[in-house]
C-alpha cells in the first residue's frame, strides 16, 4: 500500500549502517497514519483473542486493529468470528465494555440486533426501508481470521501470506509450547497498563539487556543458562533459552515463587515477538500473550493475559496464578524495569542522531541472521522490515 | 453490615492510617508491620475481581511474601525505575464483625503520585480496600485487598497501594 501522506522522505533517509536506527521514527507524529496503513492494516496478523478468554457461546472480548475497534465473539454454533465493532446501520459500536457474554447484540440507537454469529436479527420499521434493502446483506462486517492452538488473528488484508507461511515453523512451534501444545488453555486474568511511550519503542527490547537491567536475574541466580535466539526476515523474534532453576533461593524468603513445576528445562524459557507488537512468553511455569494497543503516536496500552492449562491439578494452578501476578507483569519482580525503560528511552529519543545497536554486530553493511542469546542484533532484522514496508530508502554506504 | 462499636471502628480506622503514612512515607517496615504474622496482601484490578479471574497486579499471599515486596521495592528495582510520591487519600465506609476479633471492614481510595521526574501530579487509581482486620489488644490485617477500579493503570506500580 502507498502512502499518500507527504512525508519526510525529503530530508529523512535510512542510515546507510543495518546496525543504526534513526531516533526521530520514534517521535514523529506524521509517521503514525503510515504505520497505521502500511502495517495494522497491512499485510500482517494481530492476536484477538484465545478461545479459552471467550470459552462460551455469546462470549465476546473487544480489543482494536491499529485504530480500529474489533470484537471476537463465540458464536452459538461454535465458530468464534472477529467483527468490526461497528453497526452495519449507521455505525455505532455495539461491543462497550472490555468482555462479556450476550445472546444478542443489540445497538442502541435504532435497535438493530445481531446475533452472535453477525446475522441481523431485528431493524425496527423496515418495511420503510430503501427498496434494495437485503436484511441477510447487513450482517456484521468480520475480519479474515486464522487460528493457532486455539489464538485467533486477524488481518486486515487479503494480501497477507496464510498464518503457517507468515510465521516460519521455528516461531510456530515455541509459540505451540506457550499455547499449552494443544491450545487446552483456561484464562486466569489480565494485567493491564498504559506505557507512555510510542509502540515501537515498547518492542524494541532485546537479548543483550536481560542479566544487565534486571537485578533479579542475578538475584535468583538465573545468569549462565545456554538460549538462541531465531529471527525471521519479516521482523518475528524467537527466544529460546535453557532454564536454570536453582535448587535454593536464599536472597528470597518465599522461593517457592521462583520453582519449576513443568518437565523440560532445556528450552523451557520462551519469549516470542511477534511484529509488529505482540509478546509471547512461558518463562518457569507462566504462559503469558501480551496484546499491545497503540494509542496513537503516544502511548501503548499492553494487556498482559495469563492462562492455566487444562490438565493442570490445583497446585499447579495455584502455582502459575502466584508466579503469573507476581513476576512478569508491569510490577513483576523480575520485569518491572522494562517497563521504566520504554519510557525512559521513547523521552530520550527526543534527542537527535540514532540509536545505535552493539552487541552482536559483526558487520554493520549486511543484515545478519546469526544471533546469540544475549545479542541486540536480534532485532535489526524487524527494523529492516519496518523501514522496507515503511518505505524508507537506505542511504548510501 | 451489623453495626459495630466506637471503639472497634476507630481501631480499623487507625490501623489504615498507619498503613497509608508507611506507604506515603516509603516505609516498608512500617507497612509490613501492619500484617498479622498469617498476613497477606492482594493488589487486584476490578475487572479481574468481578469476573473471578484471581491474577492480581500483586499477590503477596503470605508473610514472607509481603517480606518479599519490601526487597523488591528496596533493593531490586531501586536503581532502575521511575520513582514517584505516593499520596493516598482513603474513606472508611462500613465494618461488621466475623467474630473471633475478626472484621471485615471496607474503605474507599484514591491515590495519587507525583513522579520524581517530572513534578506533576495525577492520579494513580481509585477503589477500594476489602479487609480482614484482626484486632487483638492492637489491630492488624489478616488480609487487605486493593481492588483498583482503574483497570487500565497510567503506569507501572512500583509500590504496594
Amino acid at each position: 500500500m502507498t502512502s499518500h501522506i507527504p512525508l519526510i522522505e525529503e530530508s529523512f533517509k535510512w542510515p546507510a549502517k543495518f546496525n543504526e536506527v534513526p531516533k526521530e521514527i520514534f517521535e514523529k507524529p506524521e509517521l503514525w497514519q503510515r504505520e497505521l496503513e502500511t502495517i495494522f492494516y497491512g499485510e500482517e496478523w494481530h492476536p484477538i483473542a484465545h478461545r479459552s478468554e471467550i470459552p462460551n457461546p455469546g462470549d465476546y472480548k473487544a480489543g482494536f486493529v491499529g485504530e480500529m475497534p474489533v470484537f471476537s465473539v463465540h458464536g452459538e454454533d461454535g465458530e468464534i468470528r472477529v467483527f468490526h465493532n461497528s453497526c452495519a446501520h449507521r455505525g455505532a459500536t455495539l461491543v462497550t465494555d472490555s468482555a462479556g457474554c450476550k445472546k444478542e447484540f443489540e445497538c442502541p440507537y435504532h435497535r438493530w440486533l445481531f446475533n452472535p454469529q453477525g446475522e441481523l436479527v431485528g431493524c425496527p420499521n423496515s418495511k420503510e426501508f430503501s427498496p434494495s434493502f437485503d436484511k441477510a446483506k447487513f450482517g456484521l462486517q468480520a475480519l479474515r481470521t486464522e487460528e493457532f492452538c486455539g489464538l485467533y488473528f486477524v488481518t486486515m488484508s487479503d494480501k497477507t501470506l496464510p498464518l503457517n507461511e507468515y510465521f516460519d515453523q521455528g516461531f510456530l512451534e515455541p509459540l505451540s509450547r506457550i499455547l499449552g501444545s494443544d491450545g487446552r488453555l483456561k484464562c486466569v486474568g489480565y494485567q493491564k497498563v498504559y506505557y507512555d511511550c510510542n509502540w515501537k519503542a515498547y518492542c524494541d527490547n532485546d537479548g543483550y539487556h536481560a542479566p544487565l537491567l534486571h537485578l533479579a536475574f542475578k538475584l535468583l541466580n538465573w545468569q549462565g543458562g545456554k538460549g538462541t535466539q531465531h529471527i525471521t526476515e519479516n521482523g518475528h523474534m524467537a527466544f529460546q533459552s535453557e532454564l536454570k532453576v536453582p535448587d535454593q533461593v536464599s536472597a528470597l524468603n518465599d522461593d517457592s515463587i521462583v520453582k519449576f513445576k513443568g518437565r523440560d528445562t532445556s528450552t523451557g524459557s520462551l519469549v516470542l515477538s511477534a511484529f509488529p507488537l505482540t509478546i509471547f512468553s512461558k518463562h518457569l511455569d507462566m504462559l503469558n500473550i501480551r496484546y499491545a494497543y497503540p494509542k496513537g503516536p503516544r502511548g501503548i496500552e499492553v494487556h498482559y493475559t495469563y492462562f492455566t492449562h487444562e490438565d493442570d491439578d490445583e497446585e499447579m494452578i495455584r502455582h502459575r496464578i502466584r508466579q503469573s501476578s507476581n513476576l512478569l507483569g508491569p510490577s513483576g519482580l523480575v520485569s518491572l524495569e522494562d517497563a521504566a525503560i520504554f519510557s525512559r528511552i521513547d523521552l530520550g529519543n527526543r534527542s537527535p542522531g540514532n540509536a545505535i545497536f552493539q552487541k552482536g554486530v559483526k558487520d554493520e553493511f549486511s543484515l545478519s541472521f546469526d544471533v546469540g542469546q544475549n545479542d541486540e542484533s536480534g532485532n535489526l532484522p524487524r527494523w529492516e522490515h519496518y523501514r522496507k514496508v515503511m518505505g524508507f530508502e537506505r542511504e548510501k554506504a | 453490615m451489623s453495626a459495630i462499636d466506637t471503639e472497634t471502628v476507630l481501631k480499623i480506622e487507625q490501623l489504615n492510617r498507619s498503613y497509608v503514612r508507611a506507604l506515603d512515607g516509603k516505609d516498608m517496615q512500617g507497612w509490613l508491620a501492619t500484617f498479622d504474622s498469617t498476613g497477606s496482601y492482594i493488589c487486584i484490578s476490578e475487572e479481574n475481581e468481578r469476573r473471578g479471574f484471581p491474577i492480581a497486579y500483586m499477590l503477596d499471599d503470605c508473610y514472607a511474601r509481603l517480606q518479599d515486596r519490601i526487597l523488591q521495592v528496596e533493593e531490586i528495582q531501586d536503581d532502575s525505575i521511575e520513582h514517584y510520591q505516593p499520596r493516598h487519600f482513603t474513606q472508611f465506609i462500613d465494618a461488621e464483625a466475623l467474630g473471633g476479633g475478626r472484621y471485615r471492614a471496607e474503605t474507599n481510595f484514591s491515590v495519587n503520585y507525583t513522579p520524581a521526574d517530572t513534578g506533576r501530579m495525577a492520579i494513580l487509581a481509585t477503589g477500594r480496600y476489602i479487609d480482614e482486620v484482626l484486632i487483638n489488644g492492637e489491630a492488624k490485617y489478616i488480609q487487605r485487598k486493593a481492588v483498583v477500579d482503574t483497570n487500565v493503570l497510567p503506569r507501572y506500580i512500583a509500590y504496594p497501594i
